[in-house]
């Protein structure tokens, strides 16, 4: 039983190959494709859960298959470049995609963002993720608790807010504006150092060495991650 | 106030022209009318004087009018005055009775001798007057012809021309000076002789001085006029190649760092490319939550031995490419025997690409070149290289490499043919540039340098390098290199 379809993208044969590998290796069912043409073909009849999509493509570049991809699908989109810039990667997330890899990238990297975007998130009539349990630190969202080494840690309710907007999307790249919208509402989308206060206030609460935070991690210019894998996979 | 009596060599030992003769023959004007008053007076008085019972005292005046008339005419108000004063006393005294005294006989007499000097002297000055005018009319018209001709001479110096040494010589010409030279601002030089000295200037900017030197009599109002228009325009036309010197360096600024840019873009991409292929087959492999077929694992291994080959090869040609733009290599030229090279490289290439099939043909009077082998090995290296890819791209498989003699020149032609998708013809000239790609797919082409790197290597070889398409469709790439002589001793002759 294959554990999801992905679509991918990029125009040189080893890193299509290698990628397939790795899936194809992993249970996943793969296609390939070697430019935006290809691959729009491929997303129609392919129909895959996830689309691993090249920045740099020969003709139709890959912002444009991103865009024409967003028009009629609501797939989610992992893109890979070998820029790092800020810009590259907010004109992406603009256009649609989920989450962005730089290359040269590890599989492990890879994978984690693969499963995060394959993960189904809750209202769909799946429950989603509720408990985390990482060394010492346990983490209950339908009841509202934390505790650490059995001492409960105490958060707001705006902190709150943050922790259930965060982890139920394990893995995934959440965008500031995303998060400021989820927990603050309309009016606060500018407002990124708001967020940046109440994520240092949450990993002094709940981060073992809130310097080195390893629960709630920082994609620089872009966004944050919850990193801690829910103890009850949610399918 | 020195003046030269005599000829004024300009700069060719040729009288200098209208203008600066204008001033230099003022002086020598009013002497002549200085001689003029007194030596036609005395003359006019010689001759007269026999008559002088003959003639009415008016008939004997009107003579001494026209020295008068001749002595301001030619030399101004001074000699006017002086003839007008000696022919005054001189017709007194000689020609008004009581004769050979200064007593005027009868008062009708010195109404008419008084009469007769203020006539002379209003006509002197009237003559003086217009004289002078005439001559600040023909100044004026000098100095425009000169400053028209040196104006022209401005503009038709094109930006960036550099030097100003033909108009200068001509204001030298124009002026009757010895030298004439410019010194900018920037440069600073060491005075030399001192001589006259305009200061140059734009908008309030001192731009420098212009010197001038030689022996003439100080300039008039007219010819500082024109030398003062001139330095004017010298200074706009200065100023204007300073500009434009400025912008074409920042033109030119411009477009080497939005070169620099987009290679660093294209080297980046081209580098990571295979290293994100070489990590994800390498990660992969490590991962624990992962079964790996025995195809699955060759593949990988494979994949990261070809893409570990393909980073050595761009790394390679960056250095190269960068030590033959910074002009540091040498060819070491020496006898080499071709075949040798060909094959090795040939073999380098079957063992990188085993699924071609690459022939080689050397004809027996091609066997030797002129070359550096370390060189000649890159460029055959890389032309295989692009061979392989154009022959796996296209599923062509066959590769021929062919060297013969040119019959027309002692070189030798190295052909290396695919028959790949080839090479359009607008875009062959182009192929040889750093960093061209022929379209984008060609990405494995190795950021766009191998060919580049050939024609470079082939320029300090004496050789040369140009692409054909090949029959029946396909790239055929061939290179030139000078036979070599004598007989080849397994290595190096003597260079």
């Amino acid at each position: 039983m294959k554990k999801g379809k992905v679509l991918v993208v990029d125009d040189e044969e080893a890193i299509r190959k290698a990628v397939r590998r790795a899936l194809s290796s992993r249970g996943f069912a793969v296609e390939v494709a070697a430019d935006g043409e290809e691959a729009i073909g491929a997303a129609r009849t392919f129909d895959p859960d996830l689309v691993i999509l090249d920045l740099n493509l020969p003709e139709l570049d890959g912002l444009a298959v991103c865009r024409h991809l967003r028009a009629w699908s609501a797939v989610p989109i992992l893109v890979l470049s070998v820029r790092e810039d800020e810009a590259d990667k907010v004109a992406a997330l603009d256009l649609g995609a989920d989450d962005y890899l730089t290359k040269p990238f590890g599989v492990d990297e890879l994978m984690a963002r693969v499963r995060a975007l394959l993960r189904r998130t809750g209202g769909q009539g799946t429950p989603g993720p509720f408990r985390f349990n990482d060394g010492d630190l346990s983490i209950d969202l339908s009841s509202h608790t934390i505790a650490r080494g059995g001492a409960e840690i105490h958060l707001t309710k705006t902190e709150w807010s943050l922790v259930e907007a965060l982890a139920q999307h394990p893995g995934k790249l959440l965008t500031h504006g995303w998060l400021l919208d989820r927990v603050w509402g309309n009016g606060y989308e500018g407002d990124v150092d708001v967020l940046r206060v109440f994520v240092s206030q949450l990993r002094r609460k709940i981060e073992e060495d809130p310097r080195r935070p390893r629960i709630v991690v920082t994609d620089p210019g872009i966004g944050y991650r919850w990193l801690l894998r829910p103890s009850e996979p949610p399918d | 106030m020195a003046f030269v009596a005599g000829t004024i060599t300009g700069t060719r030992g040729r009288m200098p022209p209208r203008l600066a003769r204008l001033t230099i023959r003022r002086p020598r004007r009013r002497l002549a009318g200085y001689l003029v008053a007194t030596v036609g007076t005395a003359a006019l008085t010689a001759a007269l004087l026999p008559f002088r019972n003959g003639l009415a005292p008016l008939s004997k005046g009107f003579g001494y009018l026209v020295i008068v008339v001749a002595a301001a005419a030619i030399g101004g108000l001074g000699p006017g005055i002086l003839a007008s004063l000696l022919s005054f006393l001189t017709f007194n005294f000689f020609f008004l009775p009581p004769y050979n005294s200064f007593i005027i006989g009868s008062g009708e007499d010195i109404v008419v001798l008084f009469v007769f000097l203020g006539l002379s002297i209003l006509i002197s000055a009237a003559l003086a007057r217009a004289s002078e005018r005439a001559e600040a009319a023909e100044a004026r018209e000098a100095g425009l012809a000169g400053l028209q001709e040196l104006s022209a001479l401005l503009v038709a110096l094109g930006a960036g021309d550099g030097s100003y040494d033909a108009v200068l010589a001509r204001v030298g010409a124009l002026f009757g000076f010895s030298s004439v030279t410019l010194a900018l601002d920037e440069a600073s030089g060491p005075l030399g002789d001192p001589g006259m000295e305009m200061a140059l200037s734009v908008g309030g900017r001192s731009l420098g001085r212009l010197t001038l030197r030689g022996e003439r009599p100080p300039l008039s109002d007219a010819e500082g006029r024109v030398l003062r228009a001139f330095s004017d325009q010298l200074a706009v036309v200065a100023e204007r190649d300073r500009l434009s010197k400025a912008a074409m360096e920042a033109q030119v600024y411009r477009e080497t760092d939005h070169l620099r840019r987009s290679l660093l873009a294209a080297v980046s991409h081209d580098l990571r490319s295979p290293l994100a292929a070489i990590k994800a087959s390498v990660t992969d492999l490590l991962g624990e939550d992962a079964e790996h077929s025995p195809d699955d694992l060759r593949e990988a291994l494979e994949s990261v031995n070809d893409e570990t080959d393909r980073l050595a090869s761009m790394i390679a040609n960056l250095l190269d490419m960068s030590r033959i733009e910074g002009g540091i290599l040498r060819a070491r030229v020496q006898g080499v025997d071709l075949g040798e090279v060909l094959s090795e490289c040939v073999d380098r290439a079957l063992r990188r690409w085993p699924g071609l099939s690459i022939s080689l043909n050397v004809d027996d009077d091609a066997a030797g070149v002129r070359a550096d082998p370390l060189f000649l090995d890159r460029v055959v290296a890389n032309l295989l290289e692009n061979a392989a890819k154009a022959a796996t791209e296209s599923g062509t498989r066959g590769i021929e490499v062919e060297a013969h003699r040119d019959p027309d020149d002692a070189t030798v032609v190295v052909a290396v043919i695919d028959h790949g998708r080839g090479v359009a013809p607008e875009l062959r000239r182009d192929l040889f540039v750093a960093f061209y790609q022929v379209d984008r797919r060609n990405s494995h082409v190795g950021t766009g340098l191998g060919l580049a790197i050939c024609k470079g290597f082939l320029a300090l070889m004496s050789g040369a390098i140009w692409v054909d398409e090949t029959v029946g469709g396909g790239a055929t790439f061939r290179f030139s290199l000078p036979l070599a002589v004598g007989s080849l001793t397994g290595g190096s002759l003597s260079a």
